[in-house]
């Protein structure tokens, strides 16, 4: 960890623009809550859908990517980055911290406003919110360490984390149930089926699996990135 | 005796004495590399990649449907239902390509440029505009006709369904219009290319999921007219409604649609919405 690259990559996430899509997401997530609860839909199963189908389902991948990305695939596109590779850090102290900045925002902007939508909903009920506050939490971080690595292997990251998230997650997970396995919105929900009672939650994924895949995937990528970024190549845009 | 104060050389650079083109050519001709480049044409190889995978995985079930209608003598994939079924990967196209057309002029500060030709702000923006609209529609047209041409050659039992692909061909011009406004309203607001990606894919993806819920939660309390109307908050539910409405052809979301003009009225008010945005956005850039 450096304090010095960890305040800069807070600045460029939480000083620009970028800040207004990690913001109006939750925002938007909260809102559609209460107007639930306000027309009497403020029941287990519906917390449940709106859970698995927008917190963890949309927003949750959506935040992932732009936290993912955004920590350090901007630097390298207009070549910033370089002023930071030249200093004396370890490329993989580097890469650790920005990490753990993205991680953080992804506590911050997922984790704790789907425990807020969930609580809004039905309060503490079965444990609906506090479960999927926990799975939005840990899958959040997974998913923020794989955009972190497509953001050091591609200049496409956005366009491949989408096509992983929608396409891969979203469409191929919708028929053939195989590709749920790898797939960490259903390693989310596994983890959120833990803490929450409700029957309504029938997660796809056993904990065995899922427990040890999310931490492999997290640690794995976090590594091949700083390993990525020891010989990365500058090259101009096109 | 008065000094020469000042004097023109001529230095001998030739003239340009040829024909000085319009600014309608010089609008149709952004117009077509911006077309071009939204494939990747006259970019780079990387560049080919995504749109050409995109332009494969739309042909892929129509081709499908041509080899069903073949060997199964069966009726293929119905026309009207193709871009809601597709609808994933137009929205990877639009996030992909949209953000390609406009940021990186906003990103080298090139406006100025483009507009000290005879080309107005307004002649860009359509350019682009135009670009991604024709994108979109032949990326949707395209395995609608290889499908239908599939079907004629095939000569199945049933009446070769003419009206239902040119309805199918009208909603996907709709279809390309709305996306083309959406997409570049959201991209043209940064000038990086990876934000305004996520930009459009988030506003895709928040109301696909947010129309679902709605949709789940007022089906659950048996509310059919209201899922149907939330429905609509999906782009692709709201064109492929407008085509219902307006074609006569089959909803394709399995239980109906509001009917009457409300969901064209809401596509033109969100297109106006989108491309008045846009127009304002690159009036303030072309100022700065």
């Amino acid at each position: 960890m450096n304090s010095v690259v960890a305040s800069i990559t807070y600045r460029a996430m939480l000083g620009r623009k970028r800040v207004w899509l990690l913001a109006l997401l939750p925002v938007a997530l909260i809102a559609i809550a209460v107007l639930l609860r306000l027309i009497g839909a403020g029941h287990e199963s519906t917390t449940v859908t709106l859970m698995e189908t927008f917190a963890i389902g949309a927003i949750l991948p959506l935040l992932g990517l732009i936290a993912g990305t955004g920590v350090i695939a901007p630097e390298i596109e207009d070549g910033t980055i370089i002023h930071l590779l030249s200093k004396p850090i370890p490329r993989h102290r580097i890469m650790v911290t920005k990490f753990a900045v993205a991680a953080s925002l992804m506590v911050v902007f997922a984790g704790v406003p789907t425990f807020l939508a969930g609580y809004l909903m039905i309060g503490t009920e079965a444990n609906v919110a506090a479960g999927f506050a926990l799975g939005a939490a840990i899958g959040g971080i997974a998913y923020a360490a794989v955009f972190l690595l497509v953001g050091v292997l591609t200049k496409h990251a956005v366009v491949v984390g989408i096509i992983y998230a929608l396409v891969w997650e979203g469409a191929i997970g919708g028929y053939v149930p195989g590709a749920r396995k790898l797939s960490i919105q259903q390693w989310a929900r596994t983890l959120a089926d833990q803490v929450t009672t409700s029957p309504a939650l029938k997660p796809d994924v056993a904990l065995s699996f899922a427990l040890p895949a999310i931490v492999i995937v997290t640690v794995v990528a976090v590594i091949w990135a700083g390993q990525r970024l020891r010989g990365l190549s500058l090259t101009g845009d096109e | 005796m008065t000094q020469p104060t000042g004097v023109i050389h001529d230095i001998g650079y030739r003239h340009y004495d040829g024909v000085r083109l319009t600014r309608g050519y010089a609008a149709t001709a952004l117009a077509l590399n911006s077309l071009r480049g939204a494939f990747g044409l006259g970019r780079t190889a990387r560049s080919k990649i995504i749109p050409f995978l995109i332009a494969g995985t739309m042909l892929l079930p129509a081709v499908v449907s041509i080899a069903v209608m073949a060997l199964l003598k069966e009726q293929g994939l119905p026309y009207s239902g193709y871009a809601v079924t597709m609808q994933a990967v137009l929205a990877v196209f639009l996030a992909a390509q949209s953000p390609y057309l406009v940021a990186p002029d906003l990103r080298f500060r090139v406006l100025p440029l483009y507009l000290s030709r005879p080309l107005k702000v307004i002649d860009y923006v359509g350019a682009k505009f135009v670009a991604l609209v024709v994108a979109l529609f032949l990326l949707l047209a395209a395995p609608l006709t290889l499908m239908y041409i599939g079907e004629l050659l095939v000569e199945l039992d049933t009446p070769v369904r003419t009206s239902e692909y040119l309805a199918s061909l009208g909603g996907g011009v709709i279809c390309a219009v709305l996306l083309a406004a959406i997409g570049l309203a959201l991209a043209s607001f940064t000038p990086r290319r990876g934000l305004g990606v996520a930009a459009v894919i988030a506003f895709y993806m928040f109301t696909l999921a947010a129309s679902g819920v709605f949709f789940g939660v007022f089906e659950s309390e048996n509310q059919q007219t209201a899922a149907e109307w939330s429905l609509l908050g999906n782009p692709f539910f709201l064109v492929d409604a407008v085509q219902t409405n307006l074609f006569g052809t089959e909803p394709s979301n399995g239980t109906g649609y509001p009917p009457g003009i409300a969901p064209a009225a809401i596509t033109l008010a969100v297109i106006a919405l989108a491309l008045s945005a846009l127009y304002l956005r690159y009036r303030k850039a072309a100022a700065a």
